[in-house]
C-alpha cells in the first residue's frame, strides 16, 4: 500500500516514514537528515559544556574578589567559553539546521557531496576532543581569550611545545577545514540542485540566508587560517610575525583575525534571519513582506560585512582616517538589517498570530535582536566606542545577539521542525515554560552588562572594584536561571522524541516542500522530485506550491 | 490612510518621542562623572544615540506588542491572514529613512570625534598615509613642563608613571586640572589598554611603540585607571588611581615626591603571586610571573577608594 | 501517477538533470568554489608579506644581500611550461589517446618534481632560516606553503596516472583529470605572483 498524501494541508495522520533507528545516528551516515541531527545534538552537548564554563564565570563574578577559582582557571574559562560556544555550538548547530533543511526545502534528495558532508561532521567531535584535551596539556588550556591576541598568546609560560595554545590553534584549524568543506557543499547544492521550477527568487529565505552565510565562510575563513598559521609558527617555531620584541606586528594579527571574525558574526546571524523569515509567515498566516528585498538584503550584508572589521580595533592604534572609514561602513550595514526587521514586523502586523513555542522564541529573539542592533550602532560611533570598547557593554551587546537572537532563534527552529525531524510532537507546555525562563534569564543576565560597561568595568576580568557588585549579582542570578532553563528543553526533546504523539506531515499547516512529505521524511526524501510552480509564503491564496504534490511521498519502504 | 489612523499614529509617535527624549536625558546618569573635556562630548553623543535608539526600539516593540495582544488567531479560526506580499512605497520609505538616519549619526559622530582630538601622531604602520593629526585644545597652560609628556609604562601587571621634567616616578597618576595632559604610552611586554572611564578615553599600549596620547581633565577628584586589553593572568588586578588636582596641589605633589627616596611600589599582582608561591603553588596552572614592582618615589596604596 | 504526460516528461528529464549527487558538473563546480576559497589563504599571506616589506626599516637580515634570481627563474620557466604540458595531456585524453595522455602527464609530473627539487636545493643553499626576522619567516612560509601545494599536485597526478590503467576509469567522465589539471594551473598562477613579489620586487 502506498502512502500518498492527498492534501498538503491535511491533518490526516499519514503513516510516517519509519523513524531512523538510533544506531544510524552514531554511524558514518551520508544521509543529510541524519548528519543534520548529528550536528545538532553534538552541538547541543557542547552548548552545555560552554554553559558550564559560563556558570563558573558568573559564579566568580557574583563577588568582586577572585575567590572562586584561581585566576589562571578563570582566564581559561572565559577563553574556552567563547571558543566552545562559537566553534563547537553555534557554527555546528547552524550547519546542522542547514544540512537538514536545505535539500528538503529546495526539493533535492541530498546534498551535492554526501560523503564530504559526513567527513565534515565527524571532524566536529574530533576537534572538540582536541580542545577539551587541552585541559591536560602542560600549562592548561589556552588562557589568551578566544581572539588569541599575541603577544599574550605567545607567552607559553609552561615552555612546552604541545601546550594549550597549540592545541587551541589545532582545534580551530580543524574547525576551519570542516567549515570550508561544509560551505563548498552547501553552496554547490543550492546553486546546482534546486528542483525544477525553483528559480533563485522562488527559494525560501532560509536557503538564501544559508547560501549568503556560507559564501562568507568561503572567503573569510582562509584569512583566519593564514593568521592562525603564522601565529602557530610564532608559537612553535620561533618566527617573528607577530612578536613585537622580534620586530613583528601584533596589530597585523588583529587584522587577519577580525577580517574573518567580523563577517563570522553574520555567518551566525544570517541563518537566524532565515529562520525568522520562515517562521513569522507560518505563525501569522501571512506572506513574508517584501520577499525579494529580504532576499537581496542578505547578499548586501555579505558584501558590507567584508569591509567593517576594523571597528573591533578602534582603540588598537589605528589611524584616525581608518576609524572614520570603518565607522561609516559599520553604520551602513544597519540599513539592510533594518529592512529585514521592518519586513518581519510588517509580516506579523495584521496577521492571525498563533503563539506556539516556536513563535514565542522567534518573537523574543526579534526583540532582543533589535535591542542589540541599537547598542551596535552605539558601538559603531567611534567616540562612544573608545569609551566602551573592551568593557562589559560590548559583552552585553553581543550576548543579546548571540543568546537573544541566535540561541532563541535556534530554539524556535528546533521546536518548529521537531515534528518533521523526529515524527513526534513536542510538549507545548514545557516549550512555553522554556521560553519564559529563557527570556527572563537572558535579559537578567545580559542587560546589566550595559550599565556595567558604561560605568567602566572591563571585560575578561576575574575580579572588579566593589562598585560594580550590584549589577554583577543580578547578571549572575540571570545566568543561573538560564542554566536551569535548559532543563525543560532537554526533558521535552528527549521525552517527546521517545514517546511524543506521532506527528502528521504538516502539523503547522505550513507552506514549504519539506511539509509535503512524511514526518520524518523517507531516506531519499522524494519519490519523484517536486516541480515548483509558485512563490514561497503563499498564505492567503490557495495556489499549490508544487504541481505534483501527490507524487512526492516515497512508496512504503523497508529499512 | 484614514485620518483616524494618521492621528493615532501621530499620537503614539509623539508619546514615544517624549519617552525617548526623557530616556536620552537620563542616559547622562548612566555614565561616570564627567571628569574630562572629552567626556562632555562623548556623553552628548551617547545621549543622542540613546534617544534615537529608544525611539526605534519602542516603535518596534509597541507594534509587536499590539499585534501579539490583539491580533491572535481565533481559537477555531484556521483561515489565513490577508495575502499582502509587500508595499513598494513603504519599503522605499523604510530604506530611505534609516539610510538618512545612519548618515546623520555618522556625520555627528565624526564631528564629535574631530572635536575630541585626543590622539597625537602615532608611529603605527598605515602604508604611508597621513594620520588624523589632532590639534590640541588651546588653553592657558600654567606649568612650564606641560609640553614634556608624562611617561606611562605598562608591564605585566603594573602601571608606572614617570615625570621626566621633575625626575618623579609614581604608581599613582597625578594630573593638573584644566590643563591638557600629554602622555607617552609604552609597554614592555604585551598589549595593554590605557583606560580611564571617568575621562571616556582609551588607547591600547603596544610593545615596541611609543604612543602619544592627549586629553584634558576638568574635574578634581580621584579616578580609576584600568587595563582594558586582556594581558594575562593578573589582568584584572592591573589598576591604578588617577588624581586630578589644582595646579598648585599638583606642583606641590611633584616637588614633595621628588624628594622621597624610591620605594618598592605596592603591586597587587606581585603580592598575590608571592603569597601563592609561599603557600606552595596555586590551584591553577603555571603563569607568567609578574614583573618586579617598580621602584618609585610615590607609591599608590592598596586600598585607595574614598 | 496522476500527472499529465507533459508533466511527467518534464519531471523525468528534470529528475535526470537534478538528481545527480556526484555529477561531474557538480563536482567541478564544488572544486572551483574550493579553489577560490583556497586562493584567499595565499592572498592573505601576500597581503601580510606586502605590509611587512613596506613597513620594514631593516628588511634583509644581517649578512644577507638579497635572493639569487637565476635559479628560481629557471624553476619558474619549468613550472609555467608544465601548465602547457598538462594541457596537452588533457587534449590527448579527450581525443582518447591514452598513451599520449600518459606521456605528457608523466612529463608534467617530472617537471613538477624538478621544481620541488630546485626549491629544496635553493633552500639548502640559503644563509638564513625561518626565524631570521620577518624576511626569513615570510620567505619560507610563502615558498613552503606553495611547495606543499606543488607536492599535493604531483601526488594527485600520480594517483590519476595510476587510475588511467583501470579499465573503464573514464566512463563517468574525466573529473579527476580535469580537477587535477585545474589545481595545477592554480598552483602555477600562485607561483607567478609569488615569484614577482619575492624575487623580482627586491
Amino acid at each position: 500500500m502506498t502512502n500518498v498524501l492527498v492534501d498538503e494541508t491535511s491533518n490526516n495522520l499519514n503513516q510516517p516514514g519509519e523513524p531512523e533507528s538510533w544506531r544510524r545516528f552514531f554511524s558514518f551516515s551520508t544521509d543529510h537528515k541524519v548528519i543534520g541531527i548529528q550536528y545538532i545534538v553534538t552541538a547541543f552537548f557542547f552548548f552545555l559544556v560552554g554553559g558550564i564554563f559560563a556558570m563558573v564565570i558568573r559564579g566568580e563574578l557574583i563577588t568582586p574578589e577572585a575567590d572562586l577559582v584561581d585566576r589562571t582557571v578563570y582566564n581559561a574559562m572565559f577563553t574556552l567559553h567563547g571558543t566552545v560556544m562559537l566553534f563547537l555550538w553555534t557554527f555546528p548547530v547552524l550547519s546542522g539546521l542547514a544540512n537538514y533543511l536545505v535539500p528538503l526545502m529546495i526539493g533535492a534528495r541530498d546534498m551535492a557531496f554526501p560523503r564530504l558532508n559526513a567527513v565534515a561532521f565527524w571532524m566536529v567531535p574530533i576537534f572538540g576532543v582536541v580542545l577539551m584535551g587541552s585541559f591536560l596539556a602542560p600549562g592548561g588550556p589556552s588562557q589568551a581569550g578566544w581572539w588569541a591576541y599575541p603577544p599574550v598568546s605567545l607567552q607559553n609560560p609552561s615552555g612546552a611545545l604541545i601546550n594549550g595554545q597549540f592545541l587551541w590553534l589545532l582545534a580551530v584549524a580543524l574547525s576551519g577545514v570542516s567549515s570550508i568543506m561544509g560551505a563548498v557543499n552547501i553552496v554547490t547544492t543550492i546553486v546546482r540542485m534546486r528542483a525544477p521550477g525553483m528559480t533563485f527568487f522562488k527559494m525560501p529565505i532560509f536557503v538564501w540566508a544559508v547560501m549568503s552565510a556560507q559564501i562568507i565562510q568561503l572567503f573569510g575563513l582562509p584569512a583566519l587560517t593564514a593568521g592562525a598559521v603564522m601565529l602557530l609558527f610564532d608559537l612553535s617555531l620561533g618566527t617573528s610575525f607577530f612578536d613585537p620584541l622580534k620586530g613583528g606586528d601584533p596589530i597585523l594579527f588583529q587584522h587577519f583575525f577580525w577580517f574573518y571574525s567580523h563577517p563570522a558574526v553574520y555567518v551566525i546571524i544570517l541563518p537566524i534571519f532565515g529562520i525568522f523569515s520562515e517562521l513569522f509567515p507560518v505563525y501569522a498566516r501571512k506572506p513574508l513582506f517584501g520577499y525579494k528585498v529580504v532576499a537581496i538584503s542578505s547578499l548586501i550584508i555579505v558584501g558590507l560585512s567584508a569591509v567593517v572589521w576594523v571597528h573591533h580595533m578602534f582603540a588598537s592604534g589605528t589611524p584616525g582616517w581608518m576609524r572614520m572609514l570603518f565607522m561609516f561602513s559599520t553604520m551602513l550595514i544597519a540599513v539592510p538589517t533594518g529592512i529585514k526587521v521592518f519586513a518581519w514586523v510588517a509580516t506579523i502586523w495584521g496577521g492571525k498570530l498563533r503563539l506556539t513555542s516556536a513563535m514565542l522564541f522567534a518573537l523574543g529573539g526579534l526583540i532582543m535582536f533589535v535591542f542589540a542592533g541599537i547598542t551596535g550602532i552605539m558601538l559603531a560611533a567611534v567616540p562612544v566606542d573608545i569609551h566602551v570598547n573592551n568593557t562589559y557593554f560590548v559583552v552585553g551587546h553581543f550576548h543579546y545577539v548571540i543568546y537573544g537572537a541566535t540561541v532563541m532563534g535556534v530554539y524556535a527552529a528546533l521546536y518548529h521542525w521537531f515534528p518533521k525531524m523526529t515524527g513526534r510532537m513536542y510538549n507545548e507546555g514545557l516549550g512555553k515554560l522554556h521560553f519564559v525562563l529563557t527570556f527572563i534569564g537572558a535579559n537578567l543576565n545580559f542587560f546589566p552588562m550595559h550599565p556595567l560597561g558604561l560605568e567602566g568595568m572591563p571585560r575578561r576580568v576575574a575580579s572588579y572594584d566593589p562598585e560594580f557588585a550590584f549589577w554583577n549579582v543580578i547578571a549572575s542570578l540571570g545566568a543561573f536561571l538560564l542554566g536551569i532553563s535548559t532543563l525543560p528543553f532537554i526533558l521535552n526533546m528527549v521525552g517527546s522524541w521517545i514517546q511524543g504523539e506521532k506527528a502528521p506531515n504538516n502539523p503547522w499547516r505550513a507552506i514549504g516542500i519539506e511539509w509535503l512529505v512524511s514526518s520524518p521524511p523517507s531516506h531519499e526524501n522524494f519519490e519523484v522530485l517536486p516541480v515548483v510552480v509558485a512563490s514561497p509564503y503563499g498564505y492567503g491564496k490557495s495556489d499549490p506550491l508544487v504541481s505534483n504534490a501527490d507524487d512526492l511521498e516515497v512508496a512504503h519502504e523497508h529499512h | 490612510m484614514k485620518i483616524r489612523t494618521v492621528l493615532i499614529l501621530a499620537a503614539v509617535a509623539t508619546a514615544l518621542a517624549a519617552i525617548s527624549f526623557w530616556v536620552g536625558q537620563s542616559a547622562y546618569g548612566w555614565m561616570p562623572p564627567q571628569a574630562s573635556a572629552e567626556s562632555i562630548l562623548v556623553d552628548r553623543l551617547f545621549s543622542f544615540l540613546v534617544t534615537v535608539g529608544t525611539f526605534i526600539f519602542l516603535g518596534v516593540f509597541v507594534t509587536l506588542a499590539y499585534a501579539v495582544l490583539f491580533q491572535q488567531a481565533g481559537r477555531y479560526d484556521s483561515s489565513d491572514g490577508p495575502h499582502i506580499e509587500g508595499n513598494v512605497t513603504l519599503e522605499i520609505v523604510w530604506t530611505a529613512i534609516p539610510l538618512a538616519l545612519v548618515l546623520w549619526i555618522a556625520v555627528y559622530s565624526f564631528q564629535i570625534y574631530d572635536q575630541m582630538s585626543i590622539l597625537g601622531p602615532m608611529e603605527h604602520v598605515h602604508m604611508g598615509m597621513a594620520t588624523a593629526e589632532a590639534a590640541p585644545v588651546v588653553q592657558g597652560s600654567a606649568d612650564s613642563d606641560a609640553d614634556v609628556p608624562i611617561e606611562v609604562l605598562a608591564r605585566q601587571w603594573t602601571w608606572e608613571f614617570r615625570y621626566p621634567g621633575q625626575n618623579v616616578s609614581s604608581t599613582e597618576l597625578h594630573l593638573p586640572s584644566n590643563q591638557r595632559a600629554t602622555l607617552l604610552l609604552k609597554s614592555e611586554d604585551v598589549i595593554h589598554g590605557f583606560f580611564i572611564p571617568a575621562f571616556r578615553i582609551k588607547q591600547d599600549v603596544i610593545p615596541n611603540e611609543e604612543i602619544t596620547f592627549e586629553f584634558t581633565p576638568i574635574r578634581e577628584g580621584k579616578y580609576r585607571l584600568r587595563d582594558s586589553q586582556y594581558s594575562g593572568t593578573y589582568f584584572a588586578a592591573m589598576q591604578a588611581d588617577v588624581v586630578v588636582e589644582s595646579s598648585d596641589a599638583y606642583r606641590e605633589w611633584l616637588t614633595s615626591a621628588a624628594k622621597k627616596p624610591p620605594v618598592v611600589a605596592y603591586n597587587e599582582a606581585f603580592e598575590d603571586y608571592r603569597q601563592i608561591s609561599e603557600k606552595g603553588g596555586s590551584a591553577g596552572w603555571v603563569t607568567v610571573p609578574p614583573a618586579e614592582p617598580p621602584l618609585v618615589n610615590y607609591s599608590g596604596s592598596p586600598l585607595t577608594r574614598e | 501517477m496522476s500527472t499529465t504526460n507533459l508533466d511527467s516528461s518534464l519531471t523525468d528529464e528534470a529528475v535526470l538533470q537534478a538528481s545527480g549527487h556526484d555529477e561531474p558538473d557538480n563536482r567541478m563546480f564544488g572544486f572551483i568554489v574550493f579553489l577560490l576559497s583556497e586562493s584567499v589563504i595565499f592572498l592573505s599571506f601576500f597581503v601580510g608579506y606586502i605590509v611587512y616589506k613596506t613597513a620594514a626599516t631593516d628588511w634583509l637580515p644581517l649578512g644577507v644581500e638579497g635572493l639569487d634570481v637565476r635559479e628560481p627563474a629557471i624553476n619558474t620557466v619549468v613550472l609555467v611550461s608544465s601548465s602547457f604540458v598538462i594541457y596537452f595531456a588533457e587534449r590527448y585524453l579527450h581525443a582518447n589517446n591514452i598513451w599520449g595522455f600518459r606521456i605528457f602527464w608523466l612529463l608534467t609530473m617530472a617537471m613538477g618534481s624538478y621544481f620541488l627539487y630546485g626549491q629544496a636545493v635553493e633552500w639548502s643553499g640559503l644563509e638564513f632560516g625561518i626565524t631570521d626576522g620577518l624576511f626569513g619567516g615570510t620567505f619560507y612560509l610563502l615558498t613552503g606553503f606553495h611547495g606543499l601545494h606543488v607536492l599535493t599536485g604531483v601526488l594527485l597526478q600520480l594517483i590519476m596516472l595510476g587510475r588511467s590503467f583501470i579499465p573503464g576509469n573514464y566512463d563517468g567522465g574525466e573529473f579527476g583529470v580535469a580537477a587535477t589539471s585545474l589545481f595545477w594551473h592554480f598552483v602555477d598562477v600562485i607561483w607567478i605572483v609569488l615569484f614577482l613579489l619575492i624575487y623580482i620586487w627586491q
